[in-house]
């Protein structure tokens, strides 16, 4: 060891660094993105507030929807079964309780909506607390507390048949596909412009608009193989189950690679080297993952959050993912049809963008 | 595309007409004034050092770069039509190709790219050209320098352009094959094409046509090699590149 190379080695990658300032600011700055976002979801303690019903023709008794209605964490309404469960088979609610007479007693039964696997914890936790404490006030004073009533639990969608896994890996899906499409566009057009094939390229007949369209096409293909293998993978393998057509699970996922394309050769344009390319993954995918409604539920994001996840196309390939796969939604679904709409009018801007991105180089 | 039987050495319609062309890069004038004019069916030669403005130009007159000041005109129109209607080729100074592609492949994007019609068979002709048909099937990061130049050549070619614009097109080819090349650019511009070269190599300077000696973005003496040495008085043409540009500078 010859202390004066290996000192010229680390002084050449000091001023490497000094040249990179990017490189430089993204070592100190993703970190404090990353921590201020996940400051804000999970530092701040807005609780989850979930959308009960009660049913009023199946009531329970009256001190268990006294408990129900004085538990911050839930928001309750009362209406019919029918009527209540229809609003869960939309997902406007979270839980319906009504009652169920059994062999011995009076069940109560709580119908979960289930989807979303972090939303349904929360909600059968603040449920079954509320039914602890109607239990604790005796209905005379002076009385011994009664035992707790039987419970039980439904669910719509999911439930204990289901895994984490099932509920979750339709989402991975679309993170998947959008992560690796971005990535690799961004990459491979970044070599396009440093290599000099872009302007190449803008040497012959071709436009720019069928350049970027190209990319999306030829980027889409291989998107939707990858959702073919995620599938099958975790159908085959992992034993997850799914409901839904595949020809709209695909469509969801065009639509997103289109968005994560174009924003790969848009992003491009801002960096220099393929290390600086990948130095957007803490800044583009990141904030993403937490806010997309992957973790947390987007309605229940922090206030000064939700305006973020509004904007990022996860969010909605999430929820059209979410509702085709666990839910069993049809292609013409309000749900389905607002989410393909929105991720359609993210492809618009960023396919705008891409294109005069290219511009921007070649005069 | 008619073939306009060019007479000999240029004395056709103006294929490229450019006046005053300026061009600013941040801080550096890499175009102060160039005005230069070639002919149908004439190789004329940009003959410059390193940083003269060469490679600028020529982008100008591929559509790739807007002119800050000047007009650039080809067949009186502007660059980028002449590019769409596939009129021009464009021979990079680093050879722009898909290193992970082959050889093949390479030039069947091109291909598609101009429209060009029977590519298998055009892809063999150009081959030729170039004498790398037997290594069609390489992929091109396992080429040598000079073999990438020569795939670079033989895609600028694939669509039969009627203007052919090759920046710097022998460096790392050997002296052979740089003779081939020439005589191949000859039977070009007989047949009518218009070719603008650069190059800093003096003695590939002799098979233009015309000259124009680039010093700082600007044309300091223009005329066939044998003028240009008649003017400035010395015995060949690198003396007399010297002679006249310190004649322009002084
Ligand atoms: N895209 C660019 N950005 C900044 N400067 C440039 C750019 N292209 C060329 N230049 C500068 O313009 C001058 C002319 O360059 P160039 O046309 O490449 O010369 P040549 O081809 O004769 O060597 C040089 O000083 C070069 O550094
Ligand atoms: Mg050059």
């Amino acid at each position: 060891m010859n202390p004066r190379r290996v000192r010229a080695v680390a002084k050449r990658i000091a001023e490497q660094f000094r040249r990179d300032r990017r490189s430089l600011g993204l070592l100190i700055g993703a970190p404090i993105l990353v921590m201020s976002l996940v400051g804000a979801l999970w530092g701040s303690s807005t609780a989850q507030v979930s959308r009960i019903v009660v049913a009023t023709d199946r009531a329970p008794a009256p001190q268990l929807v006294a408990a129900l209605r004085r538990s911050p964490a839930l928001a309750v309404t009362e209406t019919t079964v029918d009527e209540a469960m229809r609003r869960l088979r939309d997902a406007t609610v979270d839980a319906v309780i009504s009652t169920r007479v059994g062999f011995v007693s009076t069940e109560i039964v709580v119908v979960m909506e289930g989807s979303d696997p972090f939303r349904s914890g929360t909600t059968l936790q603040s449920i079954q607390r509320a039914v602890l404490a109607a239990v604790s006030v005796p209905p005379i004073p002076g009385a011994p507390p009664a035992g707790p009533p039987p419970v039980v639990v439904e669910y719509l969608h999911g439930g204990p048949d289901h895994t984490l896994l099932d509920l979750l890996a339709p989402l991975l899906i679309g993170v998947f596909a959008f992560f690796f499409t971005f990535l690799l566009s961004a990459v491979s057009f970044l070599r396009e412009r440093t290599s000099g094939t872009l302007e190449r390229l803008m040497a012959t007949p071709l436009r720019r608009a069928e350049l970027v369209v190209g990319y999306l096409a030829g980027f889409s293909v291989f998107a939707l193989i990858q959702a073919v293998v995620i599938i099958a993978f975790t159908v085959l393998v992992l034993n997850v189950k799914y409901s839904g057509s595949l020809a709209t699970i695909f469509l969801i996922e065009a639509m997103l690679v289109i968005v994560s394309v174009s924003l790969g050769l848009f992003i491009s344009a801002f960096a220099r080297t393929e290390l600086q390319a990948v130095q957007f993954i803490p800044v583009v995918l990141v904030p993403q993952i937490f806010l997309s409604g992957l973790l947390v539920p987007v309605d229940q994001l922090p206030d000064v959050l939700r305006p973020f996840a509004a904007i990022m196309p996860l969010t909605y390939s999430n929820e059209a993912l979410r509702g085709v796969m666990v839910r069993g939604l049809e292609i013409g679904d309000p749900v389905i049809v607002r989410d393909l709409l929105v991720l359609a009018a993210f492809g618009v801007v960023t396919i705008a963008g891409a294109i005069a991105s290219i511009r921007r180089e070649v005069a | 595309m008619s073939a306009v039987e060019g007479s000999a050495a240029g004395s056709g319609a103006a294929a490229l007409v450019a006046t005053d062309v300026t061009k600013r890069f941040g801080s550096v004038e890499a175009l102060r004034g160039l005005s230069v004019t070639v002919r149908e069916g004439e190789i004329y030669g940009l003959l410059g050092p390193n940083g003269s403005g060469k490679t600028t130009f020529i982008r100008c007159v591929a559509g790739l770069v807007r002119p800050d000041a000047g007009s650039l005109a080809l067949w009186g129109g502007e660059p980028r039509e002449a590019v769409a209607a596939g009129r021009v080729g464009y021979m990079t100074q680093a050879a722009a190709l898909y290193v992970e592609l082959s050889v093949e492949e390479n030039l069947g994007f091109f291909a598609a790219l101009e429209g060009v019609d029977g590519v298998r068979q055009r892809i063999e002709e150009v081959l030729r050209t170039v004498d790398l048909l037997d290594r069609r099937r390489s992929v091109v990061g396992t080429l040598s320098g000079g073999m990438r130049q020569r795939v670079s050549l033989a895609a600028a070619l694939l669509h039969d352009p009627r203007l052919l614009l090759l920046d710097e097109p022998t460096v790392g080819v050997d002296p052979t094959l740089r003779r081939d090349f020439w005589d191949h650019f000859r039977g070009l511009a007989t047949r009518g094409v218009t070719i603008l070269v650069s190059s800093h190599v003096m003695d590939e300077a002799g098979r233009c046509d015309r000259l124009g000696l680039i010093r700082d973005g600007r044309v300091l003496a223009e005329g066939s090699a044998k003028e240009l040495v008649a003017r400035a008085g010395t015995a060949d043409l690198e003396s007399a590149f010297l002679t006249l540009s310190e004649g322009a500078t002084a």
